[in-house]
């Protein structure tokens, strides 16, 4: 594997995007927009997560 | 920087021991997930006496109770409607109905989330990349955008990857090669059957030699054909250009691939999917190379309607090589060979309809259009093989040429012997998805 890569790296700033999508989904309430967009980074978050964050919990 | 090979170089490249941990963990987590949310899968598991707690090997996973397409078939059109029990998400949360084709019987509902649709991308980008298809590529897409999952993933997928995409969608097949040539695309996805009707359209209808256009890369699904080494090169020749397999199913995702290697198989995606082989007598799951059986899949991150041990009836073998690619999935020899429920005895013969077809397009002078017909008169049983020469007139001396080599070749191979009939060219009906070249008369005469 290519060592620039840097799993964990990747994965702390995935799970700040998740964390960040996840409290924008929450306050969209009455916001569609928010709320509908933030579902749609959320799916694609966890394609982050089935590409990198899985392993690195294989790991930990 | 060097362009990457692998669209997850991680996960594409890590030890085998790595893929099946993973593999592992990631089946506990969507069997658990089916466990807690579908009625359906629960009742399965409950009465075979297997919980979430009992799975901690491989092992344990082969003691989990198959899923049929009939049992999918049982509980659909019922509440949450049209679904049934086997959904796992609230209602509001399907973004998409898709259902399958229906070519083994009543089409099975196939509902997902937005994830869900996304990770279908996610799949096809791995196999698109694996392909060679780059942001430079123009991808034309010639299928009718309905209710069947067809190359949907596969337009999103190309468009994930950066690439442009032209959806041929309601435009005749003129039309599409008409403007396969104006915009000079370079590659394209569809049945191996239709990408050879498209091509003899152009020849024969347009005057367009499809290996003067610009495609470069066909990827096909569907249909057995791409991995078939003389349908392959019949679709290679008449397009100029590389031709990979891929398959994948409604009910379970798009799991597997030919990469730019073309290793006389198909790579599995085992960081998304655990395929198991099933010895169709015994039940004995196969590990090793050398023996065929019918394939046992779990969609690992699949979550509206899970797909765990899903009996996909389709016929593979692992490899014995690893490829050359650098990739440590698994390959399937010969890509998919068959379906389990598509081989049948005749004469006391097990036959398998890809066996005929790798011979027929072997043959000089045939066209690609052939017809089999498996009946019984009396108490014997026969085979008619329709074939299809490139003339509209057949020469009498050119088709006891080819009928000799014909028979000769399908005896080898098959070891069976056919009635053979020799048409002029485009007599033969024509496909425009999947090809229904096979029929087993013999049932319905049962039926009745």
């Amino acid at each position: 594997m290519d060592p620039r890569i840097d799993l964990n790296k990747i994965d702390a700033k995935i799970k700040l995007m998740k964390q960040a999508a996840e409290e924008l989904n929450q306050i969209g309430e009455n916001f569609p927009a928010l709320a509908r967009n933030t579902v749609r980074i959320l799916a694609s978050v966890k394609m982050l997560e089935i590409n990198v964050s899985d392993l690195v919990e294989l790991d930990s | 920087m060097t362009e990457s090979i692998y669209w997850n170089p991680v996960l594409e490249t890590m030890p085998r021991e790595k893929i099946r941990e993973l593999q592992l963990k990631k089946f506990r987590k969507i069997f658990q997930w089916a466990y807690d949310r579908s009625k359906f899968h629960r009742k399965l598991y409950d009465d075979a006496g297997i919980t979430p707690r009992d799975i901690r090997s491989f092992e344990d996973i082969r003691r989990v109770p198959t899923v049929e397409k009939s049992m999918m078939r049982d509980i659909q059109g019922k509440d949450p409607f049209p679904y049934g029990d086997a959904l796992c998400v609230p209602l509001e949360e399907v973004t998409i109905f898709r259902q399958t084709s229906g070519t083994t019987g009543q089409p099975v509902y196939q509902p997902d989330t937005w994830q869900d649709w996304e990770w279908w991308m996610e799949c096809w980008s791995y196999i698109l990349w694996a392909q060679g298809y780059r942001p430079r590529d123009r991808v034309f897409i010639p299928f009718g955008y309905n209710i069947f999952v067809a190359f949907w993933a596969g337009h999103y997928a190309a468009e994930k990857i950066g690439c442009e995409v032209i959806p041929g969608g309601v435009l005749d097949t003129k039309a599409r090669i008409l403007k396969i040539q104006e915009l000079r695309a370079t590659a394209m996805m569809g049945t191996p059957t239709y990408i050879l009707g498209m091509a003899e359209t152009a020849r024969t209808k347009m005057d367009i030699d499809p290996s003067q256009l610009t495609i470069g890369r066909i990827t096909c699904a569907g249909e057995c054909g791409a991995s078939i080494p003389s349908t392959k090169k019949r679709l290679e020749d008449a397009w100029n250009a590389k031709v990979f397999d891929h398959a994948g199913a409604t009910e379970i995702g798009a799991w597997s691939f030919e990469c730019t290697e073309q290793p006389g198989g198909m790579h599995v995606n085992e960081a998304l999917f655990l395929v198991e082989i099933e010895d169709v007598e015994t039940g004995e799951i196969i590990e090793n190379p050398g023996r065929r059986g019918k394939m046992i899949i779990t969609a690992l991150d699949r979550q509206a309607q899970p797909c765990v041990r899903f009996d996909s009836k389709d016929v593979i073998e692992w490899a014995a090589e690893p490829c050359a690619c650098g990739r440590t999935a698994r390959l399937i020899k010969g890509g998919v060979v068959g379906r389990a429920d598509d081989i049948t005895k005749v004469k006391g013969v097990l036959l398998a309809p890809s066996a005929i077809e790798e011979v027929v397009r072997s043959v000089d002078g045939l066209g690609d259009e052939y017809e089999v017909i498996v009946d019984k008169v009396g108490d014997a049983e026969r085979i008619q093989l329709k074939v299809e020469v490139l003339d509209e007139e057949p020469n009498q001396d050119q088709c006891r040429l080819i009928e000799t080599e014909l028979a000769d070749q399908l005896r080898l191979k098959t070891n069976l012997r056919y009635d053979i009939e020799i048409f002029g060219c485009e007599t033969l009906p024509r496909y425009e998805v999947k090809a229904k070249r096979f029929k087993d008369l013999r049932k319905s005469k049962e039926d009745k």
